[in-house]
Protein backbone atom coordinates (compact mmCIF):
# COMPACT_ATOMS: atom_id res chain seq x y z
CA UNK A 1 0.00 0.00 0.00
CA UNK A 2 1.69 3.33 -0.97
CA UNK A 3 1.26 6.52 1.21
CA UNK A 4 -1.48 7.93 -0.61
CA UNK A 5 -3.28 4.93 -0.05
CA UNK A 6 -2.89 5.02 3.80
CA UNK A 7 -3.62 8.23 3.83
CA UNK A 8 -6.67 7.73 2.29
CA UNK A 9 -7.23 4.93 5.09
CA UNK A 10 -6.78 7.22 7.73
CA UNK A 11 -9.28 9.88 6.67
CA UNK A 12 -11.66 7.62 6.17
CA UNK A 13 -10.99 6.14 9.60
CA UNK A 14 -11.41 9.78 10.97
CA UNK A 15 -14.13 10.24 9.27
CA UNK A 16 -12.43 12.99 7.25
CA UNK A 17 -13.38 14.41 3.58
CA UNK A 18 -10.49 12.74 0.72
CA UNK A 19 -7.39 15.16 0.51
CA UNK A 20 -8.12 16.55 3.66
CA UNK A 21 -4.79 14.81 5.08
CA UNK A 22 -0.99 15.49 4.25
CA UNK A 23 1.98 13.54 6.05
CA UNK A 24 2.53 17.13 7.65
CA UNK A 25 -0.83 17.77 9.27
CA UNK A 26 -0.15 18.32 12.89
CA UNK A 27 -2.52 15.91 14.69
CA UNK A 28 -3.61 17.70 17.35
CA UNK A 29 -5.12 20.90 15.30
CA UNK A 30 -7.86 18.01 13.64
CA UNK A 31 -11.09 18.80 15.66
CA UNK A 32 -11.86 14.82 14.75
CA UNK A 33 -8.44 13.36 16.24
CA UNK A 34 -9.95 12.51 19.61
CA UNK A 35 -10.45 9.49 21.57
CA UNK A 36 -12.79 7.68 19.56
CA UNK A 37 -10.67 8.01 16.40
CA UNK A 38 -7.40 7.18 18.52
CA UNK A 39 -10.36 3.59 19.00
CA UNK A 40 -10.63 3.53 15.42
CA UNK A 41 -7.43 3.95 13.97
CA UNK A 42 -6.41 0.84 16.35
CA UNK A 43 -9.02 -0.78 14.58
CA UNK A 44 -7.74 -0.04 11.42
CA UNK A 45 -4.22 -0.57 12.18
CA UNK A 46 -5.08 -3.77 13.31
CA UNK A 47 -7.20 -4.98 10.33
CA UNK A 48 -5.51 -3.72 7.80
CA UNK A 49 -2.29 -4.53 8.85
CA UNK A 50 -2.00 -6.91 11.73
CA UNK A 51 -0.27 -3.70 13.34
CA UNK A 52 -1.29 -3.09 17.18
CA UNK A 53 -1.05 0.42 18.13
CA UNK A 54 -0.28 0.64 21.94
CA UNK A 55 -1.06 3.81 23.89
CA UNK A 56 2.53 4.91 23.95
CA UNK A 57 2.84 4.63 20.31
CA UNK A 58 -0.51 7.11 19.88
CA UNK A 59 0.64 9.25 22.37
CA UNK A 60 4.18 9.97 20.20
CA UNK A 61 1.88 10.77 17.38
CA UNK A 62 2.38 14.60 16.47
CA UNK A 63 1.68 14.70 12.38
CA UNK A 64 -0.13 12.38 10.18
CA UNK A 65 3.64 11.08 9.20
CA UNK A 66 4.01 9.42 12.42
CA UNK A 67 0.76 7.45 12.18
CA UNK A 68 1.94 6.42 8.63
CA UNK A 69 5.44 5.26 9.77
CA UNK A 70 3.68 3.14 12.49
CA UNK A 71 2.16 1.53 9.71
CA UNK A 72 5.03 0.31 8.06
CA UNK B 1 -7.51 -21.19 34.56
CA UNK B 2 -9.96 -23.61 33.07
CA UNK B 3 -12.49 -24.81 35.75
CA UNK B 4 -15.45 -26.64 35.96
CA UNK B 5 -18.73 -27.25 38.74
CA UNK B 6 -20.24 -30.60 38.46
CA UNK B 7 -23.90 -30.71 39.21
CA UNK B 8 -24.94 -26.90 39.57
CA UNK B 9 -27.50 -25.27 36.99
CA UNK B 10 -28.91 -22.18 36.46
CA UNK B 11 -32.55 -21.84 37.44
CA UNK B 12 -33.08 -18.42 37.53
CA UNK B 13 -31.96 -15.41 36.35
CA UNK B 14 -33.77 -11.04 35.93
CA UNK B 15 -32.83 -7.62 35.81
CA UNK B 16 -33.61 -4.55 37.56
CA UNK B 17 -33.67 -0.75 36.54
CA UNK B 18 -35.10 2.48 37.16
CA UNK B 19 -38.40 3.81 35.63
CA UNK B 20 -36.36 7.07 34.43
CA UNK B 21 -34.42 6.14 30.56
CA UNK B 22 -31.85 9.03 30.02
CA UNK B 23 -31.48 9.74 26.15
CA UNK B 24 -27.85 11.16 26.01
CA UNK B 25 -28.86 13.46 23.75
CA UNK B 26 -30.66 15.18 26.58
CA UNK B 27 -28.40 14.98 29.21
CA UNK B 28 -24.90 16.14 27.67
CA UNK B 29 -23.98 18.97 26.71
CA UNK B 30 -21.48 18.16 24.59
CA UNK B 31 -21.53 18.91 20.65
CA UNK B 32 -23.98 17.21 18.54
CA UNK B 33 -21.59 16.15 16.13
CA UNK B 34 -19.27 14.65 18.87
CA UNK B 35 -22.43 13.03 20.16
CA UNK B 36 -23.53 11.72 17.34
CA UNK B 37 -20.27 10.01 16.51
CA UNK B 38 -20.57 8.68 20.11
CA UNK B 39 -23.74 7.16 19.47
CA UNK B 40 -22.60 5.65 16.36
CA UNK B 41 -19.28 4.12 17.45
CA UNK B 42 -19.46 3.64 20.62
CA UNK B 43 -23.20 2.19 20.41
CA UNK B 44 -24.70 4.06 23.66
CA UNK B 45 -27.88 5.76 23.04
CA UNK B 46 -29.31 6.35 26.08
CA UNK B 47 -29.22 4.54 29.84
CA UNK B 48 -31.67 3.75 32.33
CA UNK B 49 -30.52 6.35 35.83
CA UNK B 50 -30.81 5.21 39.77
CA UNK B 51 -32.80 8.12 41.36
CA UNK B 52 -31.27 9.82 43.63
CA UNK B 53 -31.41 7.56 46.82
CA UNK B 54 -31.08 4.34 44.85
CA UNK B 55 -27.85 2.16 45.36
CA UNK B 56 -26.91 -0.93 43.57
CA UNK B 57 -28.29 -3.56 46.35
CA UNK B 58 -31.76 -1.65 45.50
CA UNK B 59 -31.70 -2.85 42.23
CA UNK B 60 -30.22 -6.67 43.13
CA UNK B 61 -32.91 -6.66 45.91
CA UNK B 62 -35.92 -6.07 43.59
CA UNK B 63 -34.85 -8.45 41.05
CA UNK B 64 -33.78 -11.01 43.66
CA UNK B 65 -37.17 -10.69 45.24
CA UNK B 66 -38.74 -11.18 41.85
CA UNK B 67 -37.34 -13.99 40.92
CA UNK B 68 -37.85 -15.84 44.27
CA UNK B 69 -41.27 -15.04 44.18
CA UNK B 70 -42.18 -16.00 40.69
CA UNK B 71 -40.39 -19.66 41.11
CA UNK B 72 -41.78 -19.78 44.58
CA UNK B 73 -38.18 -20.94 45.82
CA UNK B 74 -38.37 -21.59 49.85
CA UNK B 75 -35.54 -19.50 51.10
CA UNK B 76 -34.55 -21.56 53.81
CA UNK B 77 -33.12 -23.70 51.19
CA UNK B 78 -30.69 -20.48 50.36
CA UNK B 79 -27.23 -21.04 51.52
CA UNK B 80 -25.31 -18.33 49.61
CA UNK B 81 -25.19 -14.85 48.69
CA UNK B 82 -22.68 -13.77 46.79
CA UNK B 83 -22.51 -9.71 46.07
CA UNK B 84 -20.49 -8.40 43.16
CA UNK B 85 -20.08 -4.71 43.12
CA UNK B 86 -18.34 -1.66 42.57
CA UNK B 87 -20.68 0.51 44.49
CA UNK B 88 -21.44 -0.59 47.88
CA UNK B 89 -23.76 0.47 49.85
CA UNK B 90 -21.30 1.70 53.10
CA UNK B 91 -17.84 1.47 53.08
CA UNK B 92 -17.98 -1.26 55.75
CA UNK B 93 -20.02 -3.44 56.26
CA UNK B 94 -20.29 -5.89 52.97
CA UNK B 95 -23.71 -5.05 51.16
CA UNK B 96 -24.18 -8.59 50.81
CA UNK B 97 -25.15 -9.28 54.93
CA UNK B 98 -27.66 -6.30 54.51
CA UNK B 99 -29.14 -8.26 51.56
CA UNK B 100 -29.31 -10.97 53.49
CA UNK B 101 -31.34 -9.19 55.82
CA UNK B 102 -33.32 -7.91 53.76
CA UNK B 103 -34.17 -11.12 51.47
CA UNK B 104 -34.97 -12.56 54.39
CA UNK B 105 -32.36 -15.66 53.67
CA UNK B 106 -31.22 -17.76 56.86
CA UNK B 107 -28.62 -17.01 59.18
CA UNK B 108 -26.72 -20.19 58.23
CA UNK B 109 -26.10 -17.93 54.72
CA UNK B 110 -22.54 -17.40 53.50
CA UNK B 111 -22.61 -13.47 52.57
CA UNK B 112 -20.14 -11.59 51.10
CA UNK B 113 -19.20 -8.64 48.47
CA UNK B 114 -16.73 -9.09 45.85
CA UNK B 115 -14.83 -6.02 44.13
CA UNK B 116 -14.89 -6.69 40.83
CA UNK B 117 -16.44 -4.47 38.00
CA UNK B 118 -16.83 -6.14 34.23
CA UNK B 119 -15.93 -9.31 35.21
CA UNK B 120 -18.22 -9.58 38.16
CA UNK B 121 -20.66 -11.95 36.98
CA UNK B 122 -18.46 -13.97 35.19
CA UNK B 123 -16.04 -14.21 38.43
CA UNK B 124 -19.04 -14.34 40.54
CA UNK B 125 -20.90 -17.15 38.69
CA UNK B 126 -17.47 -19.65 39.13
CA UNK B 127 -17.28 -18.07 43.33
CA UNK B 128 -21.16 -18.89 43.77
CA UNK B 129 -21.41 -22.13 42.13
CA UNK B 130 -17.98 -23.44 43.76
CA UNK B 131 -19.57 -22.13 47.13
CA UNK B 132 -22.84 -23.94 46.31
CA UNK B 133 -20.97 -27.13 45.38
CA UNK B 134 -18.98 -27.74 48.89
CA UNK B 135 -22.22 -26.57 50.99
CA UNK B 136 -25.22 -28.78 51.90
CA UNK B 137 -27.63 -26.22 50.68
CA UNK B 138 -29.91 -26.55 47.72
CA UNK B 139 -29.68 -22.79 46.06
CA UNK B 140 -27.24 -19.82 46.11
CA UNK B 141 -28.13 -16.16 45.01
CA UNK B 142 -25.25 -14.37 42.71
CA UNK B 143 -26.39 -10.49 42.54
CA UNK B 144 -24.35 -8.64 40.77
CA UNK B 145 -24.67 -4.92 39.64
CA UNK B 146 -23.39 -1.51 39.56
CA UNK B 147 -24.43 2.42 39.66
CA UNK B 148 -21.92 3.63 37.69
CA UNK B 149 -24.01 6.31 35.91
CA UNK B 150 -24.61 7.49 39.46
CA UNK B 151 -21.69 7.45 40.79
CA UNK B 152 -20.66 9.62 37.99
CA UNK B 153 -23.48 12.29 38.27
CA UNK B 154 -23.24 12.40 41.85
CA UNK B 155 -19.33 13.67 41.74
CA UNK B 156 -20.59 16.52 38.83
CA UNK B 157 -18.77 15.28 35.69
CA UNK B 158 -21.31 13.98 34.35
CA UNK B 159 -22.00 16.59 31.13
CA UNK B 160 -18.45 17.29 30.74
CA UNK B 161 -17.51 15.07 27.69
CA UNK B 162 -17.87 12.17 25.77
CA UNK B 163 -15.95 9.66 27.49
CA UNK B 164 -16.44 7.57 30.23
CA UNK B 165 -19.68 9.95 31.71
CA UNK B 166 -22.16 8.54 29.23
CA UNK B 167 -20.69 4.97 29.06
CA UNK B 168 -22.32 3.96 31.82
CA UNK B 169 -25.71 2.99 33.55
CA UNK B 170 -27.32 1.94 36.57
CA UNK B 171 -28.48 -1.94 36.98
CA UNK B 172 -28.89 -4.39 39.05
CA UNK B 173 -28.90 -8.19 38.33
CA UNK B 174 -30.03 -11.69 40.25
CA UNK B 175 -29.22 -15.22 39.45
CA UNK B 176 -30.05 -18.29 40.94
CA UNK B 177 -28.19 -21.14 40.82
CA UNK B 178 -29.24 -24.95 41.77
CA UNK B 179 -27.72 -27.96 43.35
CA UNK B 180 -29.21 -30.36 40.20
CA UNK B 181 -28.69 -32.82 37.68
CA UNK B 182 -25.23 -33.89 36.37
CA UNK B 183 -24.55 -31.25 33.39
CA UNK B 184 -21.01 -29.24 34.25
CA UNK B 185 -21.23 -25.17 34.71
CA UNK B 186 -17.43 -24.46 32.95
CA UNK B 187 -15.10 -21.54 33.35
CA UNK B 188 -11.95 -19.97 32.70
CA UNK B 189 -10.52 -17.08 34.39
CA UNK B 190 -7.22 -14.49 34.24
CA UNK B 191 -5.86 -11.87 36.03
CA UNK B 192 -2.90 -9.21 34.61
CA UNK B 193 -2.46 -6.82 37.97
CA UNK B 194 0.45 -5.12 35.39
CA UNK B 195 -2.74 -3.31 34.10
CA UNK B 196 -4.18 -2.45 37.50
CA UNK B 197 -3.83 1.44 35.87
CA UNK B 198 -6.24 1.25 33.19
CA UNK B 199 -9.08 1.59 35.06
CA UNK B 200 -8.57 2.87 38.72
CA UNK B 201 -10.40 5.19 41.10
CA UNK B 202 -7.58 5.97 42.93
CA UNK B 203 -8.77 8.08 45.85
CA UNK B 204 -10.59 7.73 49.05
CA UNK B 205 -9.18 4.40 50.60
CA UNK B 206 -6.39 3.73 52.13
CA UNK B 207 -3.46 4.07 49.72
CA UNK B 208 -4.47 7.33 48.70
CA UNK B 209 -6.84 8.75 51.60
CA UNK B 210 -7.51 12.38 50.15
CA UNK B 211 -7.58 13.26 46.87
CA UNK B 212 -5.63 16.96 45.54
CA UNK B 213 -7.78 19.63 44.83
CA UNK B 214 -5.60 19.44 40.79
CA UNK B 215 -6.87 15.90 40.63
CA UNK B 216 -10.15 14.68 38.77
CA UNK B 217 -12.94 13.06 41.43
CA UNK B 218 -13.98 9.25 40.16
CA UNK B 219 -13.26 6.72 38.30
CA UNK B 220 -10.19 7.16 34.91
CA UNK B 221 -9.91 4.73 32.69
CA UNK B 222 -7.14 4.79 30.33
CA UNK B 223 -9.18 4.35 26.64
CA UNK B 224 -6.70 2.88 24.45
CA UNK B 225 -5.06 0.14 27.01
CA UNK B 226 -8.37 -1.09 27.73
CA UNK B 227 -9.15 -1.65 24.08
CA UNK B 228 -5.95 -2.98 23.22
CA UNK B 229 -6.48 -5.77 26.85
CA UNK B 230 -10.66 -6.03 25.23
CA UNK B 231 -9.76 -7.44 21.96
CA UNK B 232 -6.02 -9.07 22.49
CA UNK B 233 -6.92 -10.99 25.78
CA UNK B 234 -10.07 -11.77 25.69
CA UNK B 235 -10.35 -13.45 22.10
CA UNK B 236 -7.20 -15.49 23.02
CA UNK B 237 -9.46 -17.07 26.33
CA UNK B 238 -12.47 -17.68 24.39
CA UNK B 239 -10.84 -19.26 21.74
CA UNK B 240 -8.06 -21.53 23.82
CA UNK B 241 -11.49 -21.87 26.31
CA UNK B 242 -13.74 -23.67 23.06
CA UNK B 243 -10.70 -25.85 21.97
CA UNK B 244 -10.24 -27.03 25.55
CA UNK B 245 -14.11 -27.75 25.53
CA UNK B 246 -14.42 -29.03 21.87
CA UNK B 247 -16.73 -26.17 20.95
CA UNK B 248 -16.83 -24.15 17.90
CA UNK B 249 -19.73 -21.26 17.84
CA UNK B 250 -21.55 -23.61 16.03
CA UNK B 251 -22.40 -24.92 19.88
CA UNK B 252 -23.82 -21.76 21.18
CA UNK B 253 -27.24 -19.75 21.09
CA UNK B 254 -25.21 -16.44 21.84
CA UNK B 255 -21.79 -15.14 22.53
CA UNK B 256 -23.35 -13.36 25.30
CA UNK B 257 -20.45 -10.33 26.12
CA UNK B 258 -19.49 -7.74 28.77
CA UNK B 259 -20.97 -4.69 27.00
CA UNK B 260 -17.99 -2.60 26.90
CA UNK B 261 -18.02 -0.45 24.07
CA UNK B 262 -19.51 -1.62 20.28
CA UNK B 263 -16.06 -1.25 18.88
CA UNK B 264 -14.60 -3.92 20.89
CA UNK B 265 -17.63 -6.11 20.65
CA UNK B 266 -17.36 -6.18 17.45
CA UNK B 267 -13.68 -7.20 17.53
CA UNK B 268 -13.94 -9.69 19.51
CA UNK B 269 -17.02 -11.05 17.51
CA UNK B 270 -14.54 -10.75 14.45
CA UNK B 271 -11.60 -12.79 15.92
CA UNK B 272 -13.24 -15.88 17.67
CA UNK B 273 -15.29 -16.57 14.24
CA UNK B 274 -18.92 -15.58 15.85
CA UNK B 275 -21.30 -13.77 13.39
CA UNK B 276 -22.24 -10.64 14.64
CA UNK B 277 -26.15 -12.42 14.83
CA UNK B 278 -25.18 -13.93 17.67
CA UNK B 279 -23.59 -11.59 19.35
CA UNK B 280 -26.18 -9.45 21.21
CA UNK B 281 -26.34 -5.68 22.10
CA UNK B 282 -27.64 -4.38 25.05
CA UNK B 283 -25.17 -1.45 25.59
CA UNK B 284 -27.52 0.64 23.26
CA UNK B 285 -30.19 1.38 25.89
CA UNK B 286 -28.73 0.37 29.04
CA UNK B 287 -24.83 1.41 28.64
CA UNK B 288 -22.29 -0.37 29.36
CA UNK B 289 -23.68 -1.82 33.15
CA UNK B 290 -20.29 -2.88 34.86
CA UNK B 291 -20.82 -6.53 36.72
CA UNK B 292 -24.41 -6.49 35.39
CA UNK B 293 -24.64 -6.27 31.31
CA UNK B 294 -24.49 -9.97 31.16
CA UNK B 295 -27.60 -11.03 32.56
CA UNK B 296 -29.05 -8.12 31.13
CA UNK B 297 -28.15 -9.37 27.84
CA UNK B 298 -29.70 -12.46 28.36
CA UNK B 299 -32.56 -10.66 30.32
CA UNK B 300 -32.84 -8.24 26.97
CA UNK B 301 -33.09 -11.17 24.48
CA UNK B 302 -34.67 -13.55 26.37
CA UNK B 303 -37.00 -12.20 29.09
CA UNK B 304 -40.40 -11.75 26.60
CA UNK B 305 -39.82 -14.94 25.61
CA UNK B 306 -43.22 -17.04 25.71
CA UNK B 307 -42.04 -20.67 24.24
CA UNK B 308 -39.45 -22.68 26.50
CA UNK B 309 -36.14 -23.44 24.85
CA UNK B 310 -32.82 -24.38 26.06
CA UNK B 311 -30.20 -22.29 25.27
CA UNK B 312 -26.61 -22.47 25.46
CA UNK B 313 -24.28 -19.14 26.60
CA UNK B 314 -20.71 -18.49 26.21
CA UNK B 315 -20.68 -15.41 28.23
CA UNK B 316 -17.87 -13.50 29.07
CA UNK B 317 -16.42 -10.11 31.20
CA UNK B 318 -13.69 -8.24 31.19
CA UNK B 319 -12.63 -4.77 32.68
CA UNK B 320 -10.86 -3.36 35.60
CA UNK B 321 -8.12 -5.11 36.94
CA UNK B 322 -7.51 -5.94 34.70
CA UNK B 323 -9.38 -9.54 35.00
CA UNK B 324 -11.44 -11.19 32.51
CA UNK B 325 -13.02 -15.05 32.66
CA UNK B 326 -15.42 -17.17 30.63
CA UNK B 327 -18.99 -19.01 31.79
CA UNK B 328 -20.27 -21.32 29.86
CA UNK B 329 -23.48 -22.27 31.09
CA UNK B 330 -27.55 -23.90 29.88
CA UNK B 331 -30.78 -22.22 31.36
CA UNK B 332 -34.87 -22.39 30.08
CA UNK B 333 -35.82 -19.37 28.71
CA UNK B 334 -38.78 -19.81 30.96
CA UNK B 335 -36.21 -19.29 33.61
CA UNK B 336 -35.32 -15.84 32.72
CA UNK B 337 -37.76 -13.11 34.03
CA UNK B 338 -39.39 -10.23 31.68
CA UNK B 339 -36.62 -6.72 33.12
CA UNK B 340 -37.92 -5.12 36.02
CA UNK B 341 -38.38 -1.47 37.17
CA UNK B 342 -38.44 0.03 40.41
CA UNK B 343 -38.04 2.96 41.80
CA UNK B 344 -37.79 2.15 45.47
CA UNK B 345 -34.61 2.63 47.89
CA UNK B 346 -33.82 0.76 51.27
CA UNK B 347 -34.17 3.46 54.46
CA UNK B 348 -31.64 2.23 56.62
CA UNK B 349 -32.59 4.10 59.29
CA UNK B 350 -28.60 5.40 59.77
CA UNK B 351 -27.69 8.02 61.21
CA UNK B 352 -30.24 6.70 63.91
CA UNK B 353 -32.27 9.70 65.10
CA UNK B 354 -31.68 11.69 68.43
CA UNK B 355 -32.88 10.23 71.67
CA UNK B 356 -35.37 12.52 73.01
Amino acid sequence: MDTQEKIALIEDTLDLDEGTLTPETVLAEIDEYDSMAKLSLIVMADDEFDITLTSDVIKGFVTVDDILKALD
Amino acid sequence: MFSSVQGIQVVGMSAAVSNTWDSLLDISDEDEKVLQKFIKKIGVKGRWSASQKQTTSDFCFAAAEALLNEKGIDRSEIGVLVFVTQTPDYGIPATGCVLQMRLGLPKNTIAFDVNLGCSGFTYGMEIASALLNISDCRYALLLAGDTSAREKSLRNIQKTSHSAALLFGDSGTATLLEKTGNEKLLFASATDGEGFRAIISPYGQWRNPDRPDTEPAGTRMNDVDVFNFATTEVPTQLKAYMEHEGATPESYDDLVLHQANLMILKQIAKKTGFPLEKVPISMDRFGNTSSSSIPITIVDKYGECEDNEEIRELCCGFGVGLSWSTVDLRLQTKDILPLIHTDEFFVDGYPAPEED
